[in-house]
């Protein structure tokens, strides 16, 4: 199983939600995160933004499918410019729900 | 040598949470505040949440003076997005104890509705104390 954490731009969630939705993804967590990348943030005239808002989508999936989620997330928070996010995907070796103790690996 | 353990529950089961973890003399942890959906979208039905009053049909979860319904219509959006507050536990435990804690977790957050939540298991490479600079087991 892999995790699949993806920093988009706020206004950009919507559309990725959705989008992963309609691709049969629709169970994820988000959090807002506030960060800044490799341009060390924004510098408008004399102001310097450091921490910009963003948000962090984790989706839980199937080795198998993670091209697939990997793919639409970038498709759908594509805009073009500086800012866009990063897609990280790490391992995880179990994973549980609750309501049933039921165990994938 | 260490697993982490992630945990998505819900909101009022994180004291009872904590006390068992406490018990076990596993005191450190980190706690985020999340938004997440499962299988069925974050809808929340009747039927699913007990909480929920009889009267209404399904209700979603409604940020303070926005709904997900009147969200969707001032953004043009072919339909709502729901999301459910949850809270993250994160914590970095020897693997040995991993059963321990999975077990725990999961009694202690059962309640058998839809929501309950999910937990994670991922390996973690190293870990390090920045105050004295430990690394390894005497870290955590």
């Amino acid at each position: 199983m892999k995790m699949v954490r993806a920093i988009v731009r706020p206004e950009k969630e919507n559309d990725v939600v959705l989008a992963l939705e309609a691709k049969g993804f629709p169970a994820m967590t988000k959090t807002h995160v506030f960060g800044r990348g490799k341009q060390k943030g924004l510098k408008v005239g004399p102001i310097h933004y450091d921490e910009l808002p963003k948000v962090m989508l984790m989706i839980v999936s199937e080795e198998s499918s993670v091209p697939v989620i990997v793919d639409v997330i970038q498709k759908s928070a594509f805009v073009g410019y500086e800012g866009d996010g990063k897609i990280f995907v790490s391992p995880v070796t179990e994973s549980y729900t609750i309501r049933t103790g039921e165990k994938a690996e | 040598m260490f697993v982490e353990i992630m945990a998505i529950i819900r909101r009022d089961k994180v004291g009872p949470t904590m006390r068992g973890l406490d018990a076990m003399g596993l005191g450190a942890m980190t706690l985020t505040t999340v938004n997440g959906r499962g299988l069925q979208g974050g809808n929340v039905m009747t039927d699913i949440d007990r909480e929920v009053p009889a009267e209404y049909e399904s209700v979603s979860k409604i940020t303070k003076h926005l709904t997900p319904a009147s969200f969707a219509l001032s953004h043009s959006l072919t339909r709502p997005v729901f999301w459910i507050p949850k809270r993250m536990l994160q914590i970095i435990v020897p693997t040995p104890m991993k059963t321990e804690v999975i077990d725990l977790i999961m009694s202690v957050n059962r309640t058998g509705w839809m929501g309950d939540g999910k937990i994670f298991v991922s390996p973690v490479e190293e870990s390090l104390r920045i105050r004295t600079g430990e690394r390894g087991i005497a870290s955590i």
